[in-house]
């Protein structure tokens, strides 16, 4: 069964002139860990709030768990739940009241929601702070208390945007954890992120977003398989310019040093070629981090190109 | 959501965005009291206490006015600062529960200020009948100003910018026109401008509850209040956005 399905789905913003979205197709199954990848502006965003009746589409359509986001925006309400990016708590509210906040409002009866939030809380390890003045909490705890939120409610769907900014890696983890909780206890989770690990720990499949268009598709590693050539990531670190290595493969320049995505072949030229140099370099296999560098990269090369 | 979800929402959203900030930090119930009984309290001194009742009107309708545009700061606050609408939006929480919980929830803020008004405008001799007719305008005006403070939340771009518009239209309701005053002691010309004004209204008739007499008559007072009601709740409903565009 779909939990999502976009249809040519568009959104130009008023004082824009680039529409956030672009004509978006776009299926996700039930029961999965989708994620959206995509520079800050590609539309990750702007999707999901059109997905989670917060926005209205310039045209186009999306269907969420059968119902179409804006027609039945209102049975749709029942059976979702979000995360926004960058939210802030509430003052003077505690951890504690955010999380009963949520279940009450959505209402749950009094024990039922205090027993629910106790949960949540420990799910992020939040307890010892439960009671504390959000105010006084560092901004990784309050970014928690937002995701605490959302993960113990009736909702069969739950967007997330950019749930682990600002957390630190055993937080990320913690997050992680319990989308997986969530995932196995058959829910569907659809949330965006930078970060490359997150989306191949978590993802049953994740989609590349640029400029509101889908550039790849499929699973973390059918992604990572999508650019066969260039398997090779070698760093080179000094004696060559960046025209010298456009040859060999993809060169960008990234913190004072190139790297070159390339193919077996390339990376072997290319170490001779450094080694007759005297030049530096290391050889690993391509990450998803490169992937999106080199999809992003040349789907934007490609979109000026045809300007 | 079934009548009694709605009921929990409405009492989640009051509880949480009214009752806990107030037991939790009692400030903001001195920020209510502060402006009018600061006003009310130079009237008093001022006047060797002679002008006490046209204060006590005064403070009643500027604290009615505040509590009805403090929702817009709030509601502005939430929607762009917190994010916390989004969350709502996004949940079987209904528009009006939300939008009636959080102007709900600022009124309970404001309630220790209007019982005391209450209990001063009583021992200024006004009867139970006079006190429930101005719990009428209260609530009328309350409705006023807080669908002003939902329709200036909406054109906010930023709380810093609520909180400025908040306090602007706040003097320009309350302190500027015949609210501490008679409207008798206007120049003539300037009398239909300052009648046309709800706050205008809500104090002549609390005025006339405490013994001061009407100087514009009850009936048009109401009529007056009711029609800038009406005419706010519909300017609100065309402008309040749930989901954005």
């Amino acid at each position: 069964m779909k939990a999502l399905r976009a249809v040519q789905l568009t959104k130009v913003y008023r004082k824009s002139k680039q529409p956030a979205l672009d004509s978006l197709d776009l299926e996700i199954d039930s029961g999965q860990i989708f994620t959206m990848l995509g520079r800050n502006g590609a539309g990750k965003t702007t999707f999901l709030r059109i997905a989670s009746t917060q926005l209205m589409p310039t045209s186009g359509s999306v269907e969420v768990l059968g119902l179409d986001a804006v027609r039945e925006a209102k049975q749709l309400r029942e059976k979702i739940a979000i995360t926004p990016q960058e939210a802030e708590t509430i003052y003077p509210l505690t951890p504690r009241d955010h999380v009963l906040l949520n279940l009450r409002m959505r209402g749950l009866p009094k024990e039922e929601a205090k027993r629910r939030a106790q949960e949540a809380l420990d799910d992020l390890e939040l307890t010892e702070v439960a009671d504390v003045n959000s105010d006084w909490l560092s901004g990784g705890l309050k970014q928690r208390v937002i995701v605490a939120m959302a993960l113990r409610t009736d909702a069969e769907l739950i967007f997330l945007d950019e749930p682990s900014i600002g957390l630190d890696p055993v937080n990320r983890r913690r997050v992680w954890d319990q989308l997986t909780r969530l995932k196995k206890d058959g829910k569907t989770i659809i949330l965006t992120t930078h970060y490359m690990d997150e989306a191949e720990a978590l993802s049953d499949n994740l989609v590349i977003v640029s400029r509101g268009k889908v550039v790849a598709a499929g699973t973390p590693q059918s992604v990572r398989a999508s650019v066969t050539q260039r398997t090779t990531r070698v760093d080179v670190y000094d004696k060559f310019n960046q025209s010298e290595l456009g040859k060999y493969g993809h060169a960008v320049s990234i913190a004072g040093r190139f790297r070159v995505l390339t193919d077996e072949n390339g990376a072997k030229d290319l170490g001779d070629e450094a080694v007759a140099r005297g030049a530096r370099v290391a050889l690993s296999p391509v990450t998803l981090d490169d992937v999106f560098v080199d999809i992003v990269g040349e789907a934007e090369k490609e979109e000026e190109d045809e300007r | 959501m079934s009548a009694r979800k709605r009921l929990r929402s409405l009492w989640a959203i009051m509880y949480y965005l009214g009752f806990t900030p107030m037991i939790r930090n009692p400030l903001f119930i001195a920020f209510v009291f502060s402006t009018p009984f600061t006003l009310l309290f130079i009237l008093f001194v001022a006047s060797n206490g002679s002008a006490l009742p046209y204060g006590l009107a005064g403070a009643l309708t500027m604290v009615t006015t505040e509590l009805g545009l403090f929702v817009g700061t709030d509601l502005a606050s939430y929607k762009i600062q917190n994010r916390f609408q989004d969350i709502v939006v996004a949940s079987p929480v209904s528009p009006l529960v939300y939008m009636f919980g959080v102007a709900l929830s600022e009124l309970i803020f404001g309630a220790p200020a209007l019982i005391v008004l209450f209990g001063l405008m009583a021992g200024q001799g006004a009867s139970v009948v006079s006190l429930a007719a101005s719990l009428g305008v209260v609530l009328l005006l309350w409705v006023t100003t807080t669908s002003l403070g939902f329709f200036f939340s909406a054109y906010a771009p930023n709380t810093q910018n609520a909180f400025i518009i908040n306090g602007f239209i706040t003097t320009l309701l309350s302190v500027l026109p015949p609210v501490y005053y008679s409207v008798n002691v206007l120049p003539k010309f300037l009398v239909p401008f300052a009648e046309i004004i709800p706050t205008t209204e809500a104090s002549a008739l609390f005025q006339g509850t405490i013994g001061l007499g009407y100087s514009i008559s009850p009936v048009s007072g109401f009529v007056v209040l009711l029609a800038s009601t009406m005419l706010m709740l519909i300017l609100v409903s065309f402008r309040m956005r749930w989901r954005e565009n």
